[in-house]
């Protein structure tokens, strides 16, 4: 390899460039030409310092691995404005979503509700479990209350399904 | 109007969670909604809700669109008994603007929203991206507003109307999330409007559950009701407030209440738009 | 040479070197050395570069010395030196139509590069090929016919008008047809030009009025070019021109009529920034400088009653004629020219940056007229909304070019354009106005052109390398959006008194139309299609349609006018002989065989192929006939006769078979010479 990064030594990882690209359905992440216009607009930018087109950046030059065990693909709040309005569709919410899924492959931190949510829906095919709620006027409701109908659980197959579907790449 | 809504089997996750854990998993679930609403035998499929109507439909493309992960799907979904077949994906907004239309809601509204002022906060993941087949068009979404005027009611635009709400972020950065749903409740509250009308759980969750919340992150007051349009719609037709869940807002919505039914004995007029 | 079942002919095969394009890969010798070998092979020879003197030289003295009649030049593509070949080997009194060339570059050497072996044998199979065809081709005789020393020019825009002085001086007779009242097009438009900053009107209205003042040159405007029949050197032509409702042999362009009009109308040449009258003089330097009265606005002509007629009163020149009729002009010419411009990007359709929302958004040709001092505002550059002076101008470029949502192409010359309004910006409005480029690449690649982009830089005009995501407007008109500027790293909030798109150059609406009418293509991007990308910009695929100015793609004034030139010399080489040579490598069909089906006729995309009601043997009968001038060999038309009635010369039916079975056959080892 004989690029180098010489602020932080890294080299380019062109497999794990890789890697992300066949995670995306198409190849538009390296048409990208920084014209800006995802960063000018991104609703994560003056709160969470988050710069679309660098993240895409980074993964066209290889260097991918800092950005698994980042803090900052977990920013994004995925307005999808960037999806809309690039002018070479690079997407740089789709190369964001494929790093989160490195970094999930990688077991580096992230954010612990995710995770949370992956084993509650295998159990009980929810992300969580309904609350009882204090109303505005200070009553307490909850499904029984409001005379909702139980939630019917997924059958027993579906757990051995989506854990085999988990183990995706 | 004349529509049934039949339950799926079960209740299970869209799979919107899980795609920044594993998008294939997602896929998956999304997928296996489709074939879940395929049981049932019915044409159409009502996902009320943004991020839901999102995945399932990126769900949809991916099994059109890549041969590979569709044949995994499919095998997953056989270890169910489950099949999956096309099926046509509604959201709220257009179900009831295109499907249902808004002639035939204007005949069935029996108290009309005279005199009350409303704005718009359609979300994000309806309307974008448009390669996607959504909702609405993605610069200037106008559904939901026709769906508001049918009942009578004034639609006051503004320009924050395109932005996001932060929901995604609640739980990893509660602070920047309140942040953003402060700045447009800001902006709202500018505006001479009675309400803010939403469409989507999670856009909900953050206007006006936790517009409290919002109030202490940009240190401001907010007195907006925030409502579902199907809420809005329902008081239009005369529908007792209790079972729109009125009493479950926590933004401040009777005061929206009590100007509705104070403009409707102000005006004498037959019913009738 | 005796035909027949037993064919007698004298092959001489040259395999050529070319350097070591070919040689590099192919082992030429060894070629040279098989060919030798195949049947009816006289003679077989390998040359370092055959296209040259000594190389022609030695087919030549081949023929002479050696009685050969079948040529089989084994070197690069038939597009770069069939022709050479040809004029060598007509040279000598042999028909030059007897020769085959084999690709041994483009197909062989340049695309198996890397495999030499298997190149050789691939090329060992091609020769084999060439020598099967070769030894039945036919003499052809290429056939003169007399071609009209005229032309039609589509479009009066400076790429027509260029192409229209140039053949007029040369002494051919010009059509040209403008679709609007005035000739001029987009540069009488403009301000000032790049990168000089001349004035526009003033370097293109003396051009203007050569064109209406030379006799060579017939001026049609406010007409249209209805239906083109013919082919190349004989085209009859039927041009529409719609009535002006005055009669241009009285009007003196005074504009009384104007003043006096009720009916408001948008004044087009003014991007709709100011209104005209239903009556007026299309734009401020007009050719012709006569009146027109727009048919959908006048009062009188759409509701079709005695009303109004004020304009009729106060022409002191009775030039007013409410009865005028279109009339239908039949012209025959022997080329077209097409140069018929483009159009600018409709900012509306990128919704996000609020073109049509926001009244102080404008695009880049609305500045020009706002800059132009006979534009609707006088020269001043005032915000639409309430002509007051920008204090804060901002520049976005690239809306609707380099986008995958709208076109693809890069405008070419949105950066100049901006640049130059930046600078007019600063050279205009007083007191310190701010000025922005938000742009994604500077694009200056003329001559002068980088020089003129540090000019914007001297004058205090900022440059922001990023563009933004959405525009919004607040209620004074005043506009405000976020930008990131990749050199420092900030993320700006620009509030602007004006923002000016860099809309890019589209295709006009009527290229679909206009490509039907005369059988021009188009490439992907909806511009005219040239015959070739590097060597053949001026004409398309399509003999005797020439292409000129941005309608073969988004060009600036330079270019445009070479190319309006190049297209003009390219017409005087074909017609300037009087006559031109037409290739004998056309459908010919045998009468005695045809039905008069018409199958070759429907499937002919070139509509070369007519039928006729002939005599025959029997009476009459329809027969099909190729117009020889129309056909351009493509040979479509001869698997399809179900009767086999037509034939391509050099590709007939026996000559493609041998070729395949040369193709599949084991090496052949000739038994005696």
């Amino acid at each position: 390899m004989s690029v180098v990064d010489l602020m932080s030594m890294a080299k380019p990882n062109l497999e794990a460039r890789g890697k992300v690209l066949t995670k995306l359905h198409g190849r538009e992440m390296v048409n990208c030409f920084q014209c800006m216009k995802c960063t000018s607009g991104c609703t994560a930018l003056k709160l969470l310092e988050l710069k679309p087109h660098e993240i895409i950046k980074l993964v066209n030059l290889g260097f991918v691995d800092e950005l698994p065990t980042s803090n900052i693909i977990w920013t994004c709040v995925t307005c999808l404005k960037c999806v809309e309005r690039c002018p070479q569709k690079a997407s740089p919410y789709h190369v964001i979503m494929a790093l989160r899924n490195l970094a999930v492959e990688k077991e580096a931190k992230m954010p612990e509700h995710y995770l949370k949510a992956v084993s509650h829906i295998l159990e009980t095919g929810l992300t969580d479990t309904p609350e009882k709620i204090v109303t505005r006027k200070l009553q307490t409701v909850d499904r029984d209350s409001l005379k909702l109908p139980k939630i019917k659980p997924p059958m027993e197959s579906f757990q051995s399904a989506l854990m085999k579907a988990m183990e995706e790449k | 109007m004349g529509v049934d809504v039949v339950d799926l089997r079960e209740s299970v996750c869209c799979g919107a969670p899980i795609k920044s854990v594993n998008d294939f998993a997602a896929n998956y679930l999304g997928a296996r909604v489709i074939a879940l609403a395929g049981l049932t035998g019915l044409e159409n499929l009502l996902v009320p809700c943004n991020r839901c109507h999102f995945t399932i439909s990126e769900s949809r493309n991916i099994m059109k669109s890549d041969p590979r992960i569709s044949g995994k799907i499919k095998d997953l979904l056989r270890e169910e008994g489950l099949q999956y077949s096309e099926i046509k994906i509604w959201h709220t907004i257009d179900f009831l603007h295109d499907c249902i239309g808004i002639e035939q809601i204007k005949k069935a509204v029996t108290k009309p929203l005279t005199g009350i002022k409303v704005a718009t906060h359609v979300g994000c993941q309806i309307i974008r991206y448009s390669d996607l087949e959504r909702v609405d068009n993605a610069e200037n979404p106008r559904k939901l507003d026709e769906l508001i005027c049918a009942l009578g009611a004034e639609i006051v635009d503004y320009e924050e109307k395109l932005d996001c709400c932060g929901y995604s972020l609640i739980l990893s950065h509660p602070d920047s999330a309140l942040s953003l749903t402060g700045s447009k409740l800001k902006a709202v509250q500018k505006l001479p409007v009675d309400s803010l009308v939403v469409s989507c759980p999670g856009c909900q969750t953050m206007f006006d559950s936790k517009q409290k919340d919002a109030e202490t992150t940009v240190g401001a007051k907010f007195s907006t009701p925030v409502i579902y349009y199907t809420q809005l719609l329902g008081l239009a037709l005369n529908i007792d407030g209790n079972r729109l869940g009125l009493n479950m807002n926590q933004s401040p919505v009777d005061q929206l209440s009590a100007k509705i039914a104070s403009n409707q004995n102000i005006s004498r007029h037959p019913s009738g738009t | 040479m005796v035909r027949g079942f037993f064919i007698v002919t004298k092959i001489g095969v040259y395999v050529c070197h070319c350097g070591l394009n070919i040689a590099g890969v192919v082992d030429v010798e060894r070629i040279a050395e098989y060919a030798e070998n195949l049947p009816d092979v006289a003679v077989s020879r390998h040359c370092t570069y055959m296209c040259s003197e000594s190389g022609q030289r030695m087919v030549q003295d081949d023929i002479k010395s050696l009685g050969i009649d079948r040529i089989v030049i084994a070197a690069c593509s038939p597009k770069m030196h069939e022709d050479t070949f040809r004029r060598a080997v007509s040279e000598t009194g042999l028909n030059p139509y007897l020769i085959e060339i084999v690709n041994l570059r483009e197909h062989v050497s340049w695309v198996h590069t890397h495999e030499p072996e298997k190149a050789t044998e691939k090329a060992e199979e091609l020769v084999r090929m060439g020598v099967a065809r070769v030894r039945l081709s036919e003499p052809l005789k290429s056939r003169r016919v007399k071609v009209e020393k005229s032309v039609l020019i589509v479009g009066g825009g400076i790429a027509g008008i260029q192409s229209s002085l140039d053949l007029a001086n040369a002494g051919f007779k010009v059509y040209l047809v403008e679709k609007s009242p005035s000739i001029g097009g987009r540069m009488s438009q403009l301000d000032k030009t790049f990168p000089t900053l001349d004035c526009s009107a003033c370097i293109l209205t003396p051009k203007m009025v050569d064109v209406a003042k030379h006799r060579n040159i017939m001026l049609l405007t406010n007409a249209e070019v209805m239906e083109v029949k013919g082919f190349v050197g004989n085209y009859e032509v039927s041009i529409l021109k719609k009535p002006r409702y005055v009669d241009a042999k009285k009007c003196v362009g005074c504009e009384l009529c104007t003043r006096v009009c009720p009916v408001k109308v948008p004044d087009e040449f003014n991007e709709n920034l100011s209104e005209k009258r239903a009556i007026s003089i299309y734009s401020p330097h007009a050719v012709p400088k006569i009146a027109m009265i727009n048919p959908n606005y006048c009062l009188r002509l759409k509701y079709n009653k005695g009303v109004c007629a004020k304009c009729q009163n106060a022409c002191e020149a009775i030039a007013i004629n409410f009865e005028q009729k279109p009339e239908v002009n039949q012209v025959k010419v022997g080329a077209i020219i097409l140069a018929v411009g483009s159009e600018v990007f409709n900012g509306s359709k990128m919704a996000e940056l609020g073109y049509g929302r926001f009244k102080n958004v404008i695009s880049n040709i609305e500045f020009e007229r706002i800059s132009d001092a006979s534009g609707p505002t006088d020269g001043k550059i005032v915000t639409p909304k309430d002509h007051k002076m920008p204090k804060t101008i901002v520049f976005i470029q690239c809306v609707g070019s380099r986008d995958k949502r709208f076109h693809e192409y890069c405008c070419r010359v949105g950066c100049m354009v901006t640049l130059k309004q930046a600078i007019l910006a600063r050279e205009k409005i007083e007191g310190n106005v701010r000025i922005y480029v938000c742009y994604v690449d500077l694009r200056a690649f003329g001559k002068g052109y980088d020089e003129f982009y540090r000019r914007a830089r001297d004058m205090d005009i900022d440059f922001i390398a990023g563009i933004p995501s959405e525009i919004h407007g607040s209620p004074d008109g005043s506009l405000y959006f976020d930008v990131y500027d990749k050199g420092t790293n900030k993320l700006l909030q620009i509030t602007a008194d004006l923002v000016v798109l860099g809309t890019g150059l589209v295709p006009n609406r009527d290229m679909g139309q206009l490509s039907a009418l005369v059988h021009a293509s188009r490439s992907a991007d909806g511009f005219f299609l040239e015959a070739h990308p590097k060597l053949k910009p001026l004409e398309s695929a399509m003999s005797g349609v020439f292409l000129a100015g941005a309608c073969q793609g988004p060009k600036d004034i330079p270019d445009t006018v070479a190319q309006a030139s190049g297209a003009a010399a390219k017409v005087i080489d074909l017609l300037s002989n009087g006559e031109i040579e037409l290739e004998p490598l056309k459908a010919v069909v045998n009468k005695d065989l045809c039905s008069g089906c018409n199958i070759c006729g429907s499937i002919c995309p070139f509509a070369a192929i007519e039928i006729h009601l002939e005599k025959a043997e029997e009476g009459v009968k329809y027969r099909a006939e190729v117009i020889e001038a129309m056909c351009q060999g493509c040979g479509l038309c001869c698997p399809a006769c179900p009767s086999g009635a037509i034939k391509m010369p050099q590709f007939t039916t026996s000559q493609v078979l041998s070729q395949v079975e040369a193709a599949l056959a084991e090496p052949i080892v000739k038994g005696g010479k």
